[in-house]
């Protein structure tokens, strides 16, 4: 078993966390406020640091006065604590909404529009590219809700997209039960290498 | 017998998970790892690297999914370090930082040189804007990295201008800013070629991205990872890690098997009694 003070406190935090296994207990919700008050307080640090950096260093060594206006629009976020002056928020809220949108905007109609349809247009040279075909086409027309003579086929052709969705969601749920055993595996390395050494390094 | 098995304690499930997990930590069994295409083209287009390349490292991923994803960008480290490659460290989620110390760490370890081999930019506020912002103007959005050296005169990057300098970009991802933002604001406009390494629930949605050629390549969580090992040649803990994985999956999937076979033996005998009291 290790001296080592910070695997200790990181293995028996390990086993406080999986203690909800068992049942839920005091020692899980003290280490649980524990791991979020951390993280809480990590961000803290890693944004002042970029605040300090990025903006106060050069506005007040530099001269470079132009940072003024986003530390304006910074501390404008916190007026919302005050009921009077809390709509002064809106403003550097706009402006990160807005911003937002028009920088995501700009790359999704290329990355998640016209790449995509280029992508599903493939020559039908293999089983692959068919199974693709049929399902991107059977997806679309799934959510195209119209009814009526003449288009009666829709329904049929949507079912195969009924299925395409299943079987992804069944992927999305494989990947996410390997994902939570890759969680166990990592701890459970950690347990018996490092702190109790059953598994050799 | 049916209606035991129907309300078994789910804290035997736990237990025999575990057992069964554990199991082949302490004795690998040694069961084959085959690597898949997405894990081939990563490993094959960092292959082609080559020496005084710079490759752009973003660490973007937190505490929480680092276990799956953190092996992935070791062995990649590995790998292009050995190439002869030159990386640049950042990150556009904060915990990222925790990880890129780990990785210079065992760099340092190794007799890799910092501001030769590589550097430590940190990490930036601002998620996509963030990115967008470097791939802008490196030496504005990164004036200083993080042993607070001038960027600019950082040996390594002598010679490099920014963005389009990059020979490869390796994205590790648990959320956002992942892939999608990256592709928006860095592949859209300049083309770099970009991967992504990612926890497993990621890959379903990040695959039309690859199919549609804007990701040279996918490493899904410590399977992703084990496979990169294997290819490189260099078997690590994400490969010693692969017995349990299968192992959790056998019971998973007989978990599920099993208790599908309750609920239909439990609803047709509910239909039969049903149809015995109407009749």
């Amino acid at each position: 078993m290790t001296s080592d003070l910070g695997v200790w406190l990181a293995a028996i935090a390990t086993l406080a966390i999986y203690s909800t296994l068992y049942k839920d207990n005091p020692v899980l919700k003290l280490f649980e406020h524990v791991f979020v008050g951390m993280g809480a307080a990590w961000s803290l640090v890693q944004g002042f640091q970029n605040f300090k950096t990025r903006a106060w260093v050069p506005l007040t060594t530099k001269g470079q006065y132009i940072f003024i206006i986003p530390i304006l629009l910074g501390l404008l976020l916190y007026s919302r604590f005050n009921k009077q002056y809390s709509w002064l928020s809106r403003i550097p809220m706009s402006f990160m909404v807005g911003l937002g949108i028009g920088l995501s905007v700009r790359g999704a109609a290329e990355s998640d529009l016209v790449r995509q349809i280029q992508a599903a247009f493939a020559p039908l040279n293999s089983l692959d590219a068919v199974i693709l075909f049929l399902g991107t086409l059977g997806t679309l027309l799934y959510f195209v809700f119209i009814r009526g003579k003449g288009i009666s086929w829709i329904q049929p052709v949507g079912m195969v997209g009924r299925w395409t969705i299943m079987i992804a969601f069944g992927a999305a749920f494989g990947n996410a039960v390997q994902g939570r055993i890759s969680l166990l595996i990592s701890r459970l390395q950690f347990l018996f290498t490092d702190w109790i050494h059953l598994i050799a390094k | 017998m049916v209606k035991a098995l129907g309300n078994i304690d789910r804290r035997l499930i736990y237990l025999i998970l575990i057992v069964l997990v554990l199991w082949p930590l302490v004795k690998p069994i040694g069961l084959p790892v085959s690597v898949g295409p997405w894990t081939r083209d990563v490993y094959n287009t960092v292959d082609t690297l080559s020496p005084g390349d710079v490759v752009i490292m973003s660490l973007d991923y937190s505490i929480g999914g680092a276990p799956d994803v953190h092996p992935q960008a070791v062995a990649m480290a590995k790998h292009v370090f050995e190439k002869g490659g030159r990386i640049i460290f950042m990150a556009f989620v904060d915990q990222g930082v925790i990880f890129i110390d780990e990785i210079v760490e065992w760099a340092e370890s190794t007799g890799k040189v910092y501001g030769q081999d590589f550097c430590d930019v940190g990490y930036l506020a601002g998620i996509e804007t963030a990115i967008a912002a470097m791939a802008s103007d490196f030496y504005v959005a990164f004036p200083q990295d993080r042993r607070g050296n001038v960027t600019n005169s950082i040996a390594m990057l002598s010679g490099y201008t920014g963005i389009q300098d990059t020979k490869m970009i390796l994205e590790f991802a648990t959320g956002n800013p992942g892939p999608m933002e990256w592709i928006r604001q860095v592949y859209n406009l300049y083309k770099i070629p970009m991967m992504a390494g990612l926890v497993t629930v990621m890959a379903p949605q990040t695959e039309p991205y690859y199919q549609a050629g804007q990701l040279f390549g996918i490493l899904a969580g410590l399977r992703g990872a084990a496979e990169y090992e294997i290819a490189s040649g260099i078997p690590g803990k994400a490969a010693a890690g692969m017995d349990a994985q299968s192992l959790g999956h056998f019971v998973i999937i007989g978990f599920t098997i099993l208790g599908n076979i309750i609920y239909a033996i439990e609803r047709s005998q509910k239909a039969k009694k049903t149809s015995e009291v109407r009749g």
